[in-house]
């Protein structure tokens, strides 16, 4: 029997510690009362904070190893998701804390660390009992935290449809993995030996299990419904965070078992992608709710991610953690301004955000640069990402693809700018809209400047975060 | 034939009668015991396999405790154990011929499957309950599963209390 | 012993026909209840494959899947049966069809 070594200790530091700022929060809760437990967000955001930073000090990978007998793979493809993953538990919790009955429950942040350490292990499984468990570890809390307002009929309704989607596709995954199983011999995530028509049923199987985590058409169903139900922060985490570690698992798991295939589920993937972008876009066009909107507009974007998927290149790989860096901060972002105008205004009805810009300038500008960033408009991280990605599709014979992916651009443009339409061009009806200022409280501000600032960053400055890309994207080949 | 082919023949026949009752019957509550004797039935599948911990586990998580949950569930969401209306929904049609789709495909995907045809050698004489444990407790096998799935079962409780709990408030109002 | 007798094959087609009946029950009925039965129905049928293939290999690795599957599958049940009740005391209905509030 082998003893533990440091190496173990530092492959999964950043769940351990997720784990602990999990038990503070809850000890807190009990412990803090009245107003101050308001402080268990800036508990939350700042330990997950904390925690990236001393991840990235002491936690960096060097060569790529397997530890705990062949569970996790220590490696930079891991290590970039789980940073992804933190940023996104950050900005959530701060925008968890004005939303009522969520703020003062010890309970969601503890929920919402848990499914950020499924995210982080789902990041680096290389082994399918870990990648399931890492799964479910994943999906559980976020059914509680999608239907945590059960006093209101929308959210627990959308935490209910989220836990049926999520147990079917989950049991489909699982009879997937037990095939896998069956035709290799071992769990562990390895090249996968046998004829194509077997190797194209366990794709199938696969796809849509993880189809559903990225929600990629035809399993998108609840996506819409669940978004629009669910206190508005966790749907922003549900599309971003919950949407990296699906295509986590999928570069990981298709490039490790099934490379002699890649013409074939490439192909798969192709279609699932053109189908995902235009039917996610079409639907969008004629939302009137903002949450609605965002939540085809994501449907759409992971088809575009998708495309990078379907290169399956080192280009690729990189121009998918790219895009999905940019498209976390934006989504955010734009879930986070639906947040602070929902609950100022009380409404998530586009219409009702005609005169935001003079209600409250500074953010009308971030919802300018969030959906200019999510139209793949440049200078922002939206535009940089869509070029990769279209670039890693040209480089590897997908033309058509990307010419799919160009034109749904352009009809993704016109309802984003629609919104912004709305926002800076139409007035409020015979009022005053100086008289009806939208507050923003202090974690809105710090978290909504601090994303609008990140997208403007890596719009202009990519190289290092492309280069880090490109790092991670090299453990796979 | 022998033994082991009359018992496998019986309870994959019960299986299927049962599993095939949980999908189509009225009544919830015979649902839920329908459920009980598949459950029951995949407890001896797993005993002839000679996965003699399992068929315990199966017995005591299953039937034991997921089982009656879900008799718990019906009876506190149904004042009436029949289930009244429409029992299938309008694209039943289409979901018959998806599921019928779905078996197509598994056993083409089995029928081509390495699969050998006889059973490996038993592992009688082994201690697999033994080198079970040992490989849930082991640093290079299952020890991060193992110590994920009580993570698992922790988030999962606290998200099950504060459910219950929050209707409680709510009642008290 | 007398297990060995029986081609792994005949599992591996069982496993196949419970798992499609588990998908006929997710997508034909109504019951939010009877859905999450067949659910159950259709992780069964993948625990019995993966203990079938365990066997096959004369592995214990397939077990101890099937061990932690149970504990994931007890997890779920306990959380969606929990939402399920909090559902039917807002909208007196777990059908999921009349699940409309959110609409689009």
């Amino acid at each position: 029997m082998t003893a533990y070594n440091s190496t173990m200790i530092l492959a999964i530091l950043p769940e351990i510690l997720l784990l602990v700022l999990g038990v503070l929060v809850l000890l807190f809760d009990v412990v803090w009362k009245g107003e101050k437990r308001r402080a268990l967000g800036w508990l939350t955001a700042g330990g997950t904070a904390l925690i990236s930073i001393v991840t990235l000090l002491i936690g960096r990978p060097g060569e790529p190893q397997s530890v705990f007998g062949g569970m996790l793979r220590f490696d930079w493809l891991g290590f970039a998701f789980k940073q992804i993953f933190l940023l996104g538990a950050i900005a959530t919790a701060l925008f968890m804390m004005d939303i009522e009955k969520l703020s003062r429950r010890g309970q969601a942040y503890a929920l919402l660390l848990t499914a950020t350490l499924g995210m982080s292990l789902m990041a680096s499984a290389a082994d399918l009992v870990m990648l399931y468990l890492a799964i479910e570890t994943t999906s559980i809390p976020l059914y509680v935290l999608a239907g945590f307002l059960l006093d209101d009929d929308r959210s627990a309704e959308a935490g209910f449809k989220y836990l049926l989607f999520g147990a079917m596709t989950s049991a489909v995954l699982l009879y997937g993995f037990s095939l896998l199983y069956g035709f290799t011999g071992t769990t562990s995530l390895t090249s996968f030996v046998g004829s194509l028509p077997l190797a194209l049923g366990l794709v199938f199987l696969i796809v849509v299990g993880l189809g559903f985590k990225i929600s990629a058409v035809p399993f998108h169903f609840w996506a819409p419904d669940t978004y629009e139900g669910s206190p508005t922060p966790v749907a922003g985490f549900l599309s971003t965070a919950s949407k990296a570690a699906g295509f986590a698992v999928l570069l990981r798991l298709f490039l490790t078992a099934f490379p002699q295939f890649v013409e074939q589920w490439a192909a798969v993937l192709a279609v699932l992608a053109t189908v995902t972008m235009t039917v996610g876009n079409l639907l969008a066009l004629a939302q009137k709710n903002i949450k609605r909107l965002l939540a085809y507009s994501s449907i759409a974007h992971a088809g575009y991610i998708l495309i990078g998927v379907v290169a399956a290149s080192k280009l690729g790989v990189a121009s998918v953690i790219f895009y999905l860096i940019a498209y976390l901060l934006t989504n955010l972002a734009a879930f986070g301004i639906a947040a602070a105008f929902g609950r100022a205004a009380g409404s998530d009805e586009i219409a009702s955000y005609a005169g935001l810009s003079r209600r409250s300038p500074g953010l009308a500008f971030a919802m300018l640069v969030a959906f200019l960033s999510l139209a793949g408009m440049p200078p922002f991280g939206g535009f940089i990402a869509k070029v990769l990605v279209f670039t890693a599709a040209v480089e590897t014979g997908w033309v058509w693809l990307a010419v799919v992916g160009v034109v749904n651009s352009i009809i993704g443009l016109y309802y984003y700018l629609t919104v912004l339409k709305v926002v800076y061009l139409y007035r409020m009806e015979g009022e005053n809209e100086e008289q009806y200022p939208i507050p923003l409280t202090r974690p809105y501000a710090l978290a909504l400047t601090t994303l609008s600032i990140a997208i403007l960053v890596i719009g202009v400055l990519f190289a290092p975060w492309f280069d880090s890309a490109s790092l991670a994207a090299l453990n796979l080949f | 034939m022998d033994a082991s082919q009359i018992i496998f023949g019986l309870t994959a026949l019960l299986i299927i009668f049962s599993a095939l009752r949980v999908v189509t019957t009225r009544n919830m509550v015979h649902a839920a015991l329908w459920l009980i004797v598949t459950l029951l039935g995949v407890t001896v599948l797993y005993a002839l396999l000679q996965a003699n911990f399992l068929a315990v586990v199966q017995v005591v998580v299953y039937v034991g405790a997921i089982a009656i949950l879900f008799i718990f569930a019906i009876m506190l969401t149904r004042r009436e154990m029949r289930d009244g209306g429409p029992q299938l929904n309008k694209g039943w049609p289409l979901a018959a011929l998806i599921s019928l789709a779905v078996f197509g495909g598994l056993l083409a995907l089995l029928y081509n499957a390495p699969v050998s045809e006889r059973l490996a050698a038993s592992l009688e004489g082994q201690d697999t309950l033994g080198a079970l444990g040992q490989a849930l407790v082991s640093p290079d096998a299952y020890v991060l599963p193992f110590e994920v799935a009580s993570v698992l079962l922790l988030a999962a409780l606290i998200g099950a209390v504060y459910v219950a709990l929050n209707k409680k408030q709510e009642s008290d109002k | 012993m007398m297990a060995g007798t029986l081609p792994i094959s005949y599992y591996l087609g069982l496993s196949a026909l419970l798992f499609t009946l588990g998908v006929l029950g997710v997508l034909i009925r109504r019951n939010a209840l009877v859905i999450f039965m067949s659910v159950e129905l259709m992780l069964n049928a993948g625990n019995l494959a993966f203990v079938a293939f365990a066997r096959m290999y004369d592995m214990l690795n397939g077990q101890i899947f099937v061990f932690f599957v149970m504990a994931v599958a007890a997890a779920e049940v306990a959380v969606g049966l929990a939402l399920i009740v909090a559902i039917f005391k807002t909208k007196r209905s777990i059908d999921v069809d009349q699940m409309n509030s959110l609409k689009g």
